[in-house]
């Protein structure tokens, strides 16, 4: 087998593959949870759990979280915060915005987007990888990290790690072979999709489940989430 | 067996709303950062994601995949006797419940109340800490926490009707409101307890206190027992409807107005059209009735403080409230501390804490970051409405020899009344 086979491989059947293992196990958990029971919430509430909602995902997703100093707390964990605002940032911008990426879009739903040019996206791409960095590295020497880390928190960082900088080698053309790199990129893809399911990178699914639990707690008390 | 009926509750308290907040929490450590306790010690177990470590454990190991795994291929051990030991510890003398980690876990999940479920499972298996049983022990069978027996209580009132010349109507049938005090200012705050029936008078209202349902602290609520929690409410529950009310009013308590007002209802059934409220808002509302009056900036000494309680501001929604009282008592010498609000650090005396001999240390540690706060404002004065968080402030205040003076806010508005 030579690379362009694995290439043809790795992008083909595995890819497809791995892709119906990710959308299986994302909707298992999802099914998952909705089946565990839900009891009703019979307090009369004060103010609008929606309104409560809707303000914390607003909050949630466009600016708080990535703004340290708006609440005090946060400054003393700059890492975390700023960190892993850039990493998130980076990934949902190589991944939605990137022009390739929104190719293979395009091909799973049939209709693309306009992307972002490619200095913008190899930029926060560069930043992601070196927020990922700065994440690992706090999570090996802060004591609260150190004392809530498992093995499966280095293994997250790595399968996301390995996509993220293979692809940045093959957009480069850095050290091996284009075949070669592009290969790795997609071959560490499918892990990751396979993996998603497994395990806690799974967050971003259960993102609107919190969230919405949160804005609907302080929405009922007629608090700012 | 311990463990048994720990893991049994918990998985028997695990519904939907529990793990999807336990599914989505990334293990970021940010609610570290705002845990007084952690905060005051630097020590990383008082993390508040630390805390529910059982919680998640019990979940992933009988419902997921990964879990099952984990545990079967020894990554992982189940939930131990001495897991339970050391998280009995961690949740009820390092925990003050406040949830102010749910304010910035970028997932915002409920920490608070998932620890509160991990507090159910040590009460199941019966590992709660001596004082605290003692204490719940004393309201089951005297009916106070404080050992306030019937007799007691009454000989109290007398005084306190006597001292502060105050008429406190007792078991009044078909009165409007039912005021429930907690024993904490029946014994260590009667001045409160006599501004709030001065109140009450001076606005007109027809109200009663109750000789059955006569304690508003809910040591089972502590306790996270929930058969206690009910057993504590149905008291007051069934006073209210013997004597035909149409509100409850709770009086100055943060955990007692989270049972009453957010809890109850999802926990047993609750008496129809009884409306249930607390004193602030009642307060409140009499002052934007006129049904009181207050002499405008009655408040002389000096800058004044307003403590935000994690149950009656953050998680009871009273946050306007005291500000606009504030405003007409205290004028320009009202000062906010920071952060405040919603946001507002807790005490360090809540959800149980004070009551436990051995977390001393730590709640005059974690009191620390207030007494920060308070130097930073100026604050010659503060006040709250929570007797949990004044009792703590009280002692607080004495540990670090400050010269604050720490005052209830009805104890202020009945000095203020016109």
């Amino acid at each position: 087998m030579n690379w362009t086979e694995i290439l043809e491989f790795s992008r083909g059947p595995f890819f497809n593959v791995a892709l119906f293992i990710f959308v299986a196990g994302m909707m298992y958990r999802l099914v998952r949870i909705l089946l565990l029971g839900w009891s009703r919430d019979r307090v009369p509430g004060k103010g609008s759990k929606l309104w409560g909602s809707i303000r914390s995902f607003l909050k949630g997703i466009l600016i708080l979280p990535f703004i340290p100093w708006v609440k005090n707390t946060f400054t003393k964990n700059p890492i975390t915060y700023l960190a892993g605002g850039i990493f998130h940032l980076g990934l949902f911008a190589v991944i939605f915005l990137g022009t390739p990426h929104m190719l293979v879009w395009k091909s799973l739903l049939g209709f693309g987007w306009p992307t972002l040019p490619v200095p913008i996206i190899d930029f926060l791409a560069a930043a992601a990888i070196v927020a990922m960095f700065a994440l690992l590295i706090n999570r090996h020497i802060h004591p609260v990290m150190k004392r809530i880390t498992a093995l499966g928190d280095y293994l997250n960082w790595l399968l996301v790690f390995l996509p993220m900088v293979s692809g940045y080698m093959m957009t480069h053309h850095l050290f091996f072979r284009y075949e070669v790199l592009y290969s790795l990129h997609m071959i560490s893809v499918n892990i990751l999709l396979i993996w998603i399911p497994l395990s806690r990178i799974s967050h971003f699914m259960f993102y609107f489940f919190s969230r919405a639990i949160h804005g609907a707690q302080f929405g009922k008390r007629a608090v700012t989430p | 067996m311990k463990s048994k009926q720990a893991m049994d509750t918990f998985v028997q308290e695990t519904g939907g709303w529990v793990a999807a907040q336990l599914e989505a929490c990334t293990r970021c450590g940010l609610c570290a950062e705002a845990c007084h306790f952690y905060e005051a010690t630097g020590n990383p177990d008082y993390a508040p994601v630390w805390k529910m470590e059982l919680l998640r454990r019990a979940y992933e190991q009988r419902f997921t995949f990964s879990g099952k795994w984990k545990q079967a291929l020894g990554i992982e051990k189940g939930v131990t006797e001495e897991d339970l030991t050391e998280w009995s510890r961690l949740v009820y003398e390092a925990c003050t419940v406040c949830n102010k980690c749910a304010m910035v876990c970028p997932m915002g999940i409920q920490i608070g109340p998932l620890i509160h479920e991990v507090r159910s499972a040590m009460a199941a298996a019966g590992v709660v800490p001596d004082d605290l049983m003692k204490a719940t022990q004393n309201q089951l069978q005297v009916g106070s926490p404080l050992g306030v027996s019937d007799d007691m209580f009454e000989e109290r009132l007398e005084w306190i009707t006597d001292e502060w010349e105050v008429d406190i109507p007792i078991d009044k049938k078909g009165a409007d409101t039912l005021v429930v005090f907690t024993s904490i200012e029946l014994m260590k705050f009667p001045t409160n307890f006599a501004a709030i029936a001065t109140i009450m008078n001076k606005a007109g209202e027809n109200w009663t206190i109750s000789s059955k349902g006569r304690e508003v602290v809910n040591f089972g609520f502590f306790e996270g027992s929930h058969e206690h929690t009910v057993l504590f409410l149905k008291r007051v529950f069934d006073a209210a409807k013997e004597l035909e009310v149409k509100r409850i009013v709770i009086s100055e308590c943060g955990h007692a107005y989270d049972a009453f007002r957010w809890t109850a209802a999802n926990l047993m059934d609750v008496p129809v059209d009884i409306e249930i409220t607390h004193i602030l808002a009642v307060i409140a509302g009499f002052i934007r009735q006129g049904k009181i009056k207050l002499r405008n900036e009655a408040h002389k000494n000096g800058t004044i403080s307003f403590h935000d309680a994690c149950k009656i501001q953050r998680r009871g929604g009273l946050i306007n409230e005291p500000r606009e009282i504030l405003k007409i008592l205290a004028g320009d010498s009202f000062k906010e501390l920071t952060p405040n609000r919603e946001q507002a650090m807790c005490c360090g005396g809540g959800g149980g804490v004070i009551s436990i001999k051995e977390a001393d240390p730590l709640r005059f540690a974690a009191f620390g970051l207030k007494v920060e706060q308070m130097k930073k404002a100026g604050t010659q004065s503060v006040c709250m409405t929570c007797s949990n968080c004044r009792l703590q402030f009280s002692e607080g205040v004495a540990h670090y020899q400050l010269d604050v003076k720490v005052r209830g806010l009805s104890e202020m508005v009945a000095d203020a009344l016109v």
